[in-house]
């Protein structure tokens, strides 16, 4: 898989953005850990700015908003008719959303910024291990 | 290592042969159909009453893809069974690297992970619009579904598309390239029989209503906006669509996992204590049934005694045959839970046919995922002797492709 090497002279870079070949020039590239860059980005390095930005990985409290609104969404929808088909498919929705949130907790809970980190710069400094 | 394998087929009228085609891993797939007149001669899977004229394929292929298919409500314990699944076979699962940040798939060494809510067709606008549930099948897209599964099965690399879970909306595709086990699971893997056909193994988590229930008020309950009512409302509201498609696929799956409520408590409503029934079809090629004292026979068995001290309530187990939906099976049920590793070990050297390479291997992969929900009771325990199962289906497929000799149609 193609990563940036980075090299900083003061600072450890924290995340790198993954998935861009740049052969021999050293880029500084710094972001805070919950950011990861899609490798569909047209060129980082150079001319352009990248024209449209992946979704970043959704905070847990974007996707919090978004079931609260979906189970007010839902119970009104079903005030009219709770058998009718719109009822069923706005708490699907509600369903839907509330396992992405409890999916997004989990996968927040397990990461560690130095695992993340170490798991795809496994020679740097910081990341080696000894057997012996 | 391409393997050749030997197909007899009743309905090629013509002698033909196909182009070789490079698939992406360099190897050249060539079908050749002999047209022989002999009788029946050689062993076919099919026995039918014209069989006069033998047909031969010969299908050399690099495609040796083991597909297996996993269906469950949402919520219901699939990612913890792909995880244990994964882990069985070594390497963890991870999303693929520099892709979509909310793609669905699982990729380790051995094992991809599709989720079939990839094929929705309709998104989560387009489904409220026509007011359609995600179980509705008209909310998925079986011909693509199909297509992209056979092709990975035959060994060619898909662009598949990624149902964005947070926004609802269908992503651009992610290339899938094909693996040696391929896993399928969602909502719909059983449900058109063509996909069912490509399958070589099916399992089936099926939940009863009342732990359901337990389960999605541990899941949502740290969620604002959610309460007791509306949990409850939103399993009601998608029980009419439940029950019409998804329950159905009970019947073709090979493997059955039902999670009840436990019997060993008497009213019991806390729900903590799970009773767990592996159901296994007989009769399924590479895969035999885990076992308890003797095959066939129906025994109910309680370790805890002498050599075993257990807390309460204990663990009950029960062994016997049964049918189910029509098909002859075998049923080993848990009831209780684990408190101690002895009891895990004890437990493990008394099931037969568990297709452990090593003594001790269940309760090894156990304790690897201890944290892991259910890593105490039935459920751990059946899907990890669910997971070594499909190795060993998996070893086998392998062995028995490998063994077929090429060139086998004596005309």
């Amino acid at each position: 898989m193609a990563t940036i090497s980075t090299v900083t002279l003061s600072i450890p870079a924290r995340v790198i953005a993954k998935g861009v070949e740049i052969p021999q020039k050293a880029q500084t590239i710094k972001f805070s850990p919950v950011f990861r860059l899609n490798q569909r980005w047209p060129c980082l390095t150079g001319s352009g700015r990248p024209s449209s930005v992946q979704p970043l990985h959704a905070a847990p409290d974007k996707i919090s908003e978004k079931v609260e609104k979906s189970i007010k969404e839902a119970e009104e929808a079903c005030t009219d008719n709770p058998a009718s088909n719109e009822c069923a498919a706005a708490w699907d929705e509600v369903e839907e959303l509330s396992a992405a949130a409890s999916h997004a907790r989990d996968k927040k809970k397990e990461s560690d910024p130095l695992e993340n980190y170490c798991k795809d710069n496994p020679e740097t400094d910081e990341c080696r291990t000894y057997d012996n | 290592m391409a393997a050749c394998t030997l197909y007899s087929t009743q309905c090629f009228n013509t002698i033909s042969s196909t182009p070789s085609s490079k698939t992406h891993l360099g190897f050249h797939q060539r079908q050749v159909v002999f047209y022989t007149t002999t009788n029946n001669k050689r062993s076919s899977n099919k026995r039918s009453g014209n069989n006069n004229t033998g047909r031969y394929v010969i299908t050399c292929a690099a495609g040796d893809t083991v597909v297996i298919g996993l269906a469950a409500d949402s919520g219901c314990g699939k990612s913890t069974f792909m995880r244990r699944l994964t882990s069985v076979f070594g390497g963890a699962a991870e999303p693929p690297k520099g892709g979509n940040p909310d793609s669905n798939t699982l990729i380790s060494d051995t094992t991809t992970v599709i989720c079939l809510d990839d094929y929705h067709s309709l998104d989560r606008t387009g489904r409220k619009e026509k007011g359609v549930t995600a179980l509705d099948p008209r909310a998925n897209d079986f011909d693509l579904m199909y297509e992209q599964v056979k092709a990975l099965k035959e060994g060619i690399a898909v662009e598949k598309p990624i149902y964005n879970h947070v926004t609802g909306l269908l992503d651009p595709p992610e290339v899938i390239k094909p693996p040696k086990i391929l896993v399928i699971e969602g909502l719909h893997p059983m449900f058109d029989a063509r996909v069912r056909d490509l399958l070589d193994f099916s399992i089936y988590l099926d939940i009863s209503n009342e732990v359901k229930f337990a389960w999605k008020i541990q899941r949502d309950m740290a969620e604002r906006g959610h309460s007791l009512e509306s949990i409850k409302a939103s399993i009601e509201a998608r029980k009419p669509d439940f029950d019409a498609y998804i329950d159905p696929q009970k019947q073709y799956a090979d493997a059955v996992i039902e999670v009840l409520p436990t019997q060993l408590i008497p009213d019991d409503n806390e729900g903590k204590i799970l009773r767990v029934r592996l159901i296994q079809k007989e009769g399924i090629k590479h895969f035999s049934p885990v076992y308890l004292f003797d095959d066939g026979s129906t025994i109910s068995w309680i370790p805890c005694g002498r050599k075993l001290t257990c807390s309460y309530p204990g663990i009950k187990f029960f062994y016997g045959p049964d049918t189910y939906f029509g098909n002859e099976v075998s049923v080993v049920e848990m009831d209780g839970q684990f408190d101690r590793l002895d009891e895990l070990i004890y437990v493990e050297s008394h099931l037969s046919n568990l297709s452990t390479k090593f003594y001790g291997e269940v309760t090894q992969q156990m304790l690897k995922h201890a944290d892991f929900p259910g890593s105490n009771n039935g459920t751990g325990l059946f899907q990890t002797i669910v997971g070594l199962k499909i190795r060993d289906l998996y070893e086998q497929i392998i062995t028995s492709k490998a063994e077929t000799p090429v060139g086998a149609a004596k005309a």
